[in-house]
């Protein structure tokens, strides 16, 4: 089985991306370091909010409630935080609360075999009204991650300013932490088993692999993601909870999901793509392009990425169980 | 009056089936005696938040206190639970039924619902804050307090030209409305102003707006990163401004040493703390002064209706009052009176 099915044009897209990225690192060595450092910002918060989706979907469960669970998360981690003034106690509520939400996901579409999209809904509407009628102004947590330069790394040419510098601890984290999903998922018994669930749950089931169990475990990993990234933009990126702050990003992360194929490290590459291009908006935005509108400029990286989706997507194939309670045949 | 009060019944009663919250601080201030000659009996609705929120309800609660104990009236609030015309309807009809005759509304949210309540009791007085009235569909007892956000923005930027080291300022802001284009471009001219001052020639401070979308000042994750962009390319004075997607702005600055943030609307140094490491200042509108002003006006009798204009201002420097020379807070405050008494223009339309 091809792990990476890299097509042609996906080489020629990477080759061009690399191109481009070459030249305008000779060009102007600091804007391109800030712009791709910036790319990289805009997206790890989507790309770890795809793993959600990749861990859930993979084993057979849709969930669209990775922008509830992140907002929740971020919700109790930053009044947790706020509370005991201990940012570490905070990231651990918020992945914890990333958890137990999906722990509640995986009971109403494993176990009561629920409508997984309706299921996601309700943890969406819940944790909307749930975090925006408990909210209260002007909590502050002691500070928030700091952001540090990792050393040797960071002073790596080329890529040594843009990926280590500059940033906080779970930006660097899930550097680490997607290669180790892709890794888990590909080359480990239990991503076999993970995406024996997700494609065939009959065969698997009668393989000896308890299609629940995995089911179960695999939304609570997602979960425990999902907590990560609430903690993240709440206690790292930005330091404070405001209303709504995952602000769609949720959904965008399962567009990312699907482009990446289901792959973790595809998902990584289209979030990066598309903070690249939220970027390059950016950063046209400071050039003082003033002869564009900027509500065109603005919306560039959104073109940009269903054209980048258009040309490149092709068919993508879910994994075949993926929506589908598993009702054991009987015997 | 008679009509205003059955009305008034009958809100009363939709609060008895549950539909509204009963006033909070009822017992504060004595509104018995409201409806005697004379008498000014202020009630604050507030938009969803408290009337401790340090922001708009926070200012406009504390100039209806101040305009009350000017006038020697009473001043009440009641806190909207939910952010619909009906909850802020049924507010201003419980403040009606006890005869209150000012009645503050705060934010434009409310705006529909105000100027409703307006032609409903045509004898109360209504100050909408924030609330940008078609004249020619309002009642003149309703007053839709504004201000010139350029103004603000332009002084905040002058500070701004004053205190970059790079000459490299920026805005990050929400999405491109009047309000926020005001601020934006104000802030920007403020910088040129300054800079030509001192004889230096700046770039242009470079302002990004937020895409459309619901999310434009809900979207911390980008004000922060945007600013980081910023600040890696030697910008040092940032104005930080749109809800949500500003303050993520403001925090993220205030993790970068050496560099200064500027917020927005109100002294943000009680609503956003986490930026105060970098806060130097805010481009404020003064809703409290402007709120007492025209309660005051109702008082005299000159209270006119129609938009009105506050004064806009910068909020106060706190700790870096220290860190900012002397010369530069003598030369804002001229530039504050030169700005507001319109002998100098902020050059946006």
């Amino acid at each position: 089985m091809k792990r990476f099915n890299i097509k042609i044009w996906q080489l020629l897209l990477t080759i061009a991306l690399l191109a481009i990225w070459i030249y305008s690192y000779i060009a102007n060595t600091d804007i391109t370091n800030s712009v791709v450092a910036s790319g990289m910002r805009f997206g790890m918060p989507l790309a770890l909010a795809a793993m959600v989706g990749i861990m859930c979907e993979r084993s057979g469960v849709i969930n669209i409630g990775i922008e509830g669970t992140m907002l929740l998360s971020g919700f109790t981690g930053f009044y947790i935080a706020s509370w005991s003034k201990n940012i570490v106690v905070g990231l651990l509520v918020a992945i914890l609360t990333g958890v137990l939400t999906s722990f509640v996901h995986a009971m109403m579409t494993i176990q009561w075999k629920m409508d997984q999209i309706i299921a996601g809904t309700i943890i969406n509407i819940l944790a909307s009204g749930l975090t925006s009628f408990l909210y209260k102004e002007g909590s502050t947590i002691p500070n928030s991650w700091p952001i540090f330069d990792i050393p040797l790394l960071g002073r790596l040419p080329f890529i040594g300013h843009a990926f280590f510098t500059q940033q906080g601890p779970i930006q660097y984290l899930g550097l680490l932490l997607i290669p180790a999903i892709w890794v888990m998922m590909y080359k480990t018994r239990w991503g076999l088993r993970t995406r024996a669930v997700g494609e065939n749950p009959g065969s698997a089931d009668t393989a000896g692999v308890s299609v629940i169990k995995v089911r179960m475990i695999n939304v609570m990993i997602g979960g425990a993601i999902g907590g990560l990234v609430g903690g993240f933009i709440c206690l790292e990126l930005v330091g404070s909870f405001s209303k709504e702050f995952t602000a769609g990003s949720g959904f965008t992360a399962l567009a990312l999901m699907i482009f990446g194929r289901w792959n973790p490290m595809g998902a990584f590459a289209a979030a990066i793509l598309f903070g690249l291009a939220q970027a390059l908006s950016t950063q046209l935005q400071i050039f003082g392009v003033t002869n564009i509108p900027n509500q065109f400029i603005t919306m560039l990286p959104y073109v940009f990425t269903i054209v980048v989706l258009a040309v490149s997507a092709g068919k993508v194939r879910p994994p075949a169980a993926a929506g589908r309670s598993y009702e054991k045949e009987q015997a | 009056m008679k009509k205003s009060f059955i009305a008034g019944i009958a809100a009363v009663s939709l609060a008895a089936l549950g539909f509204v919250a009963a006033p909070a601080n009822a017992a504060t201030n004595d509104d018995s005696k409201c409806g005697t000659a004379g008498l000014i009996c202020i009630g604050v609705v507030t938009d969803i938040g408290h009337v401790t929120d340090k922001s708009f309800n926070q200012a406009a609660w504390e100039g209806a206190q101040a305009g009350a104990k000017a006038v020697g009236g009473v001043a009440n609030y009641i806190e909207s639970n939910a952010a619909t015309d009906a909850e802020y309807g049924n507010n201003i009809a419980l403040f009606a039924a006890k005869k209150y005759n000012v009645i503050v509304t705060v934010g434009f949210l409310e705006a529909n619902a105000t100027v409703a309540a307006a032609a409903k009791y045509p004898d109360i007085k209504f100050i909408g804050i924030d609330q940008f009235l078609d004249t020619t569909k309002t009642t003149p007892n309703l007053a839709g307090l504004n201000w010139h956000e350029d103004q603000a923005g332009f002084i905040a930027g002058y500070l701004a030209g004053y205190m970059t080291k790079s000459g490299k300022t920026g805005a990050v802001v929400g999405l491109n409305i009047p309000p926020v284009y005001r601020y934006a471009v104000g802030f920007a001219n403020g910088v040129a102003y300054a800079g030509k001052e001192q004889g230096k020639k700046f770039p242009a401070s470079k302002i990004i707006y937020h895409p459309a979308g619901d999310n434009a000042f809900s979207d911390p994750a980008f004000g922060a990163a945007n600013s980081a962009q910023l600040l890696s390319q030697g910008y040092d004075v940032i104005f930080a401004a749109g809800g949500g997607t500003g303050n993520g702005g403001l925090a993220r600055i205030a993790k970068t040493k050496g560099k200064y943030c500027i917020g927005v609307d109100v002294d943000q140094w009680g609503t956003v703390p986490e930026a105060q490491p970098c806060l130097i200042t805010s481009a404020e509108k003064l809703i409290g002064a402007g709120t007492a002003d025209q309660i005051a006006k109702v008082k005299a009798g000159t209270f006119t209706g129609g938009n009105v204009y506050g004064n806009v201002g910068i909020a106060p420097y706190h700790t870096f009052a220290s860190k900012i020379p002397a010369s530069v807070q003598a030369k804002v405050t001229a530039i504050t009176k030169k700005i507001l008494s319109g002998s100098l223009a902020t050059g946006v339309k």
